[in-house]
């Protein structure tokens, strides 16, 4: 039987070809994710070796956020005491924060993601971190500074230029005195890197008197416990000091865990491709076992029982399998390969390293591909298994019409089920609630795949309706064949429903959010311009100067500039980590906090202002939260506000935040005009302070909220770039049903030939079909991914206003309409090029 | 429409399949003309080129030399898409089998040509043809409703109701029994005698041939033998006499 199904693999190599590139493409993206994620890791752990080897203890505060940013402070006069210490050799205090470089055109550098780091230097730093001096010397003097070598390279600047950067406290100019590296990368991920002699770091970080941490490298010979122990011993409450392969192990892991969130991220698109690839490799098989149901039951004659039957089958999807996924191997390999290019070609440059192909790569690739393709192939070999002897002589349909009524209440069941894993993901709090919804997701995609066949018939006849007017008999036989085996028009729509559905789910949550920030900035800002930056950038780790609230308080024009920060806290009562907002006083006078209870004028040390959809909370009652330097306190609630702009529970006054976070950027500014001023009028004026502050963008209301609304659809731009492989193979398997569906239509097509139907008639004959089942496909995941959408905004609730995107929704659907057609190009071609005689000649 | 017309005609007709050692001619400098309104039938033995005649003379196939004409056309003169459109409007089909769209009930196969040329159908004309065919109470259903006999029948009217100045029908009863055989020959015979429709049928049933007006024998790709008036005996000894 093997024999069999070797010889079989070989004679339908044409129609495995499409089911094994669906399969290669879904191997390709999970063996890709996990190399380039290892290779990531791996650079990684290259970096923290140069970096570990030499520090001994390091003294710093004890902090364990890991939303935080922040590390928290030492006092420097902690250095004199540590260098006391006999048996200490070096004691290197580090400074470490964030500020932005600014290019030769004013344009500020980075910032759109990855953090734009700034460094003390020193001249142990060669040993105490992953940073290497390229050329020049390190900062020594008050006016100097290096940079990291990407920023160098890309922006053209040598050692001996002037450069501008954005601290905390304002813009300097700077002289470049050196250019640095991570190890033997340009730049690590994108960072931009900014260091200074520590005076100056410690200056314009606003941490004067305080250190970061201090790195310890031991004499020879003494005793580290005993060192770390002494040190210990005169440390106040709130600060540690630990071994360096402890902060070492830390990074580590905070790597891992960042590479293993993006790998997981990357593995859950991966997994939606794999899944999508088994619809497709399910309905081919379907398909073949049929179109074979000669061959099958002539072996069934001559002795075959339906157990080898069902083998053969097996046999030939495992042999299949075992191919595609191993080249799915091999291309995801390239993939990592291509993928590391481009992140040091668009300046995400990470330490080079080998590429990582760990045996566990291998393994889960083989496995999820001969997995899928072995479960996908399950009901078709037994299928198989049921060909009668006797089917030979007769052109057998499949069964489907008669269980009908079965698979309605099944495929209801299982819809069931699924809704059910939605809800209880959604609207409930449990462990892995995103697991479960997404596992939901998937169980309801089941669902709608065992009912559509159901709904195909009727759905390509209402909507196929005007094919028959527009193109004639063309369009009718277009819509005839679509609907013509409900259940294979079902199963190839299925596989697009699933991608476009989550590219609706997506679009539907962006277009809620987009709507409900829209309504927050137009019902709740009442300053006349709000300042952020222009990027993506965490803002608990860059921002505007502060500097520039002041600039713009000393315009006649302006009466109030109003500031607010981002921090990250802890309760620490269940432990769970969220983000605050500082506020300064004047706030209130630029946004309509729409205060339920209390007195925002009573904020200050030691109270808080609590949303209203905090449960639990009144006015004077004590809230408990912990801050990221250690800091765990009692607030009084002060007052209850509603307004749903800053998407936070949590405020706390500046004072308070200066007090415990290290950050000094604003996250943003808002502005009123003074009284009888014309805020477009002299706008100008205060553009111009603005612009001195190169990463600071004002805008007005409207700007905002458009500013807003493109940073979502750059997210949504790039969740539908990582659909796009579902939605890829999902199209491959239009190309296969329609491929497929021509073989078995043959003799039709040739006898449409000899009776007068153009090549151009049968290519549009071939294509319209496609589009119907693209269509299908759409509607379907139109249909499920705004259903799925409208819970998920329902479930996450915070004033979010569910609103349905509905041009995007059109434009998927013209785009699934144009997929079918390119679908169809090959399958169109082939069936044009039918041979009529060979055709029509009688078998 | 006189008689001495010639609705299609081959000059010199050679086919070869092959090359070298493999070398089959299948039609060796073939000359055959069909009068126009006659119901002409080929015979000759398996591999005799008569199959392979129809094509050509149809413009299914190209010939490897000599000329195809249909009416005044040069059928190696045409594009692909010329002799499509050829085939649309001047020729009809009957095959041995799978002659009809599953999709399609019996009325629109009839029209499909038509239908897919994008013309008007002369609703006098179908009425005429289907009621002849006696296939007027069966037009609403699909062919997998319909008997063999039922299905070449509709396949017939299909052939006839575009008007074409040809009908090629290729062993037209080869899969049916005797009782519905001769149904579909009748209808053909009626066919060429009320339409005055010109009918080239290949068959290798003497049967069959008699009810045509003349039977052309071939073998190893040449006419070799020409029978007006055939009957069945007549053909049966010609054929006799022939070796076949």
């Amino acid at each position: 039987m093997l024999k069999l199904s070797l010889k079989s693999v070989a004679a339908n190599k044409v129609r495995l070809t499409l089911t094994a590139l669906a399969i290669v493409l879904g191997v390709m993206f999970v063996a890709g994710s996990y190399v380039f994620t290892d290779s990531l890791k791996s650079a990684f752990d290259v970096l923290f070796e140069q970096e570990g080897a030499t520090v001994d203890l390091v003294v710093r505060a004890e902090t364990d956020f890991q939303f935080a940013t922040e590390l928290g402070t030492v006092p420097d006069t902690l250095l004199a005491e540590v260098e006391a210490i006999d048996g200490v050799q070096t004691a290197v205090p580090i400074i470490s924060g964030f500020a932005q470089l600014v290019d030769q055109e004013g344009n500020p550098i980075g910032g759109v993601g990855p953090p734009t780091l700034a460094f003390s230097w020193d001249e142990n730093f060669d040993d105490v971190s992953a940073l290497t001096l390229r050329s020049g010397r390190g900062p020594e003097g008050p006016g100097e500074i290096g940079i990291d070598a990407f920023t160098a390279d890309a922006k053209g600047f040598v050692v001996g230029d002037q450069i501008d950067v954005i601290t905390p406290l304002g813009v300097e100019t700077f002289e470049i005195v050196g250019i640095l590296g991570f190890g033997d990368a340009d730049n690590l991920l994108g960072a931009t890197l900014a260091v200074f002699e520590l005076p100056t770091a410690q200056r314009i970080l606003d941490l004067e008197g305080k250190y970061n941490q201090i790195s310890i490298m031991t004499a020879d010979g003494a005793d580290i416990p005993t060192v770390q122990a002494e040190i210990a011993a005169f440390l106040d409450e709130g600060l540690e000091v630990v071994l360096g392969e402890v902060e070492i192990e830390e990074g580590r892991e905070q790597v891992d865990q960042g590479v293993g969130g993006f790998n997981t991220a990357l593995l859950v698109f991966a997994m939606i491709a794999v899944f999508v690839g088994g619809f497709i490799i399910q309905n081919t098989y379907r398909v073949i076992v049929s179109q074979r149901t000669k061959e099958l039951a002539m072996l069934r004659a001559v002795g075959a029982t339906g157990a080898q039957v069902t083998r053969m089958v097996f046999f030939e999807a495992l042999i299949v399998g075992i191919i595609a996924s191993a080249i799915g191997v091999g291309a995801g390999i390239l993939l990592a390969l291509g993928l590391k290019s481009l992140f040091s070609a668009i300046g995400f440059g990470f330490p080079s390293g080998p590429l990582t192909v760990l045996p566990r790569t291998i393994i889960i690739g083989m496995v999820v591909g001969v997995g899928i393709t072995l479960a996908s192939a399950i009901l078709p070999a037994r299928k198989a298994a049921r060909v009668a002897p006797l089917a030979a002589m007769r052109d057998t349909e499949s069964t489907y019409f008669k269980s009908l009524r079965k698979r309605l209440y099944i495929g209801l069941g299982v819809l069931v089920i699924g809704a059910a894993m939605l809800l209880i993901g959604l609207f409930t709090e449990i462990d892995q609630a995103l697991l479960l919804v997404g596992l939901g997701a998937g169980v309801v995609f089941l669902a709608v795949a065992i009912l559509a066949p159901l709904m195909a018939r009727r759905f390509g006849q209402i909507v196929g309706a005007p094919l028959p007017r527009m193109l004639g008999i063309t369009g009718r036989l277009a819509r005839d064949n679509a609907v013509r085996k409900p259940r294979r028009m079902a199963a190839t729509a299925s596989a697009l429903m699933i991608g476009v559905a989550l590219v609706a789910v997506i679009a539907t949550m962006a277009a809620s959010l987009k709507a409900s920030i829209t309504e927050a900035v137009g019902s709740e800002v009442s300053a006349d311009y709000q300042i952020e930056t222009g990027g993506f950038a965490d803002p608990t780790m860059s921002g505007i100067s502060v500097q520039l609230a002041d600039d713009l308080r000393a315009l006649d024009e302006v009466s109030v500039v109003s500031v607010v920060r981002y921090g990250a806290y802890r309760d620490p009562v269940g432990q769970t980590e969220s983000f605050l907002a500082a506020f300064d006083p004047e706030v209130d006078q630029t946004v309509r906090l729409e205060l339920e209870a209390g007195d925002f004028g009573r904020m200050g040390p030691g109270t808080v202002m609590l949303h209203s959809d905090v449960e639990g909370f009144g006015i004077g009652d004590p809230y408990p939260i912990e801050f990221p330097n250690g800091v765990i306190t009692d607030l009084e609630v002060v007052a209850i506000f509603g307004a749903s702009l800053f998407q936070i529970d949590v405020v706390i006054s500046m004072e308070m935040y200066e007090e415990n976070f290290d950050n000094r950027f604003a996250a943003m500014m808002l502005v009123n005009v003074a009284a009888g001023s014309d805020p477009v009028a002299v706008r100008p004026a205060l553009e111009a302070v603005v612009g001195e502050y190169p990463n600071a963008e004002m805008s007005d209301k409207e700007e905002y909220v458009d500013k807003v609304g493109a940073q979502i659809d750059a997210l949504l731009n790039v969740v539908t770039a990582l659909l796009a492989m579902a939605i890829l193979i999902a199209l491959l398997g239009i190309t296969n049903t329609m491929a497929l569906s021509i073989i078995e239509r043959r003799r039709e097509i040739g006898l449409l030939r000899a009776v007068g139907m153009t090549r151009r008639q049968v290519k549009r004959m071939i294509r319209w079909e496609a589009v119907l089942i693209g269509i299908f496909g759409a509607v379907l995941g139109l249909v499920v991914g705004v259903v799925l959408g409208a819970a998920v905004v329902v479930a996450i609730g915070e004033g979010i206003k569910l609103t349905l995107p509905w041009g995007q929704l059109l434009f998927y659907l013209v785009a699934a309409a144009l997929g079918g057609v390119l679908a169809s190009l090959l399958p169109a071609r082939r069936g044009a090029k039918t041979d009529i005689l060979e055709a029509i000649s009688f078998e | 429409m006189t008689d001495t017309r010639v609705a299609a005609r081959v000059v010199g007709g050679i086919k070869i399949y092959g090359e070298g050692d493999t070398e089959v001619r299948a039609l060796d400098d073939i000359d055959i003309a069909f009068e126009a309104g006659k119901f002409t039938a080929i015979m000759g033995p398996s591999g005799s080129g008569k199959s392979t005649l129809m094509h050509c003379a149809a413009g299914l196939d190209t010939l490897s030399g000599g000329a195809a004409y249909i009416g005044e056309t040069l059928l190696s003169g045409l594009s692909e898409k010329e002799m499509t459109l050829l085939r649309r409007q001047k020729v009809g089909f009957v095959f041995q089998s799978f002659n009809l769209i599953p999709t399609l009930v019996a009325s629109e196969n009839i029209t499909l040509p038509i239908d897919i040329a994008g013309g008007y159908v002369d609703q006098e004309w179908f009425d005429m043809v289907t009621g002849t065919m006696g296939l007027t109470d069966r037009l609403t259903h699909k062919p997998s409703e319909l008997s063999g006999g039922q299905q070449q029948r509709v396949a017939a009217a299909r052939a006839l109701v575009a008007r074409p100045e040809i009908v090629f029908a290729d062993e037209p009863t080869g899969n049916l029994d005797s009782k519905s055989s001769s149904e579909v020959l009748g209808f053909l015979r009626r066919a060429a005698d009320e339409f005055g429709q010109t009918i080239v049928m290949v068959t290798h049933d003497p049967k069959s041939a008699s009810i045509s007006d003349k039977v052309v024998f071939l073998a190893d790709g040449r006419c070799v033998e020409e029978l007006e008036g055939p009957t069945v005996d007549s053909i049966l000894e010609r054929m006799k006499s022939l070796g076949g």
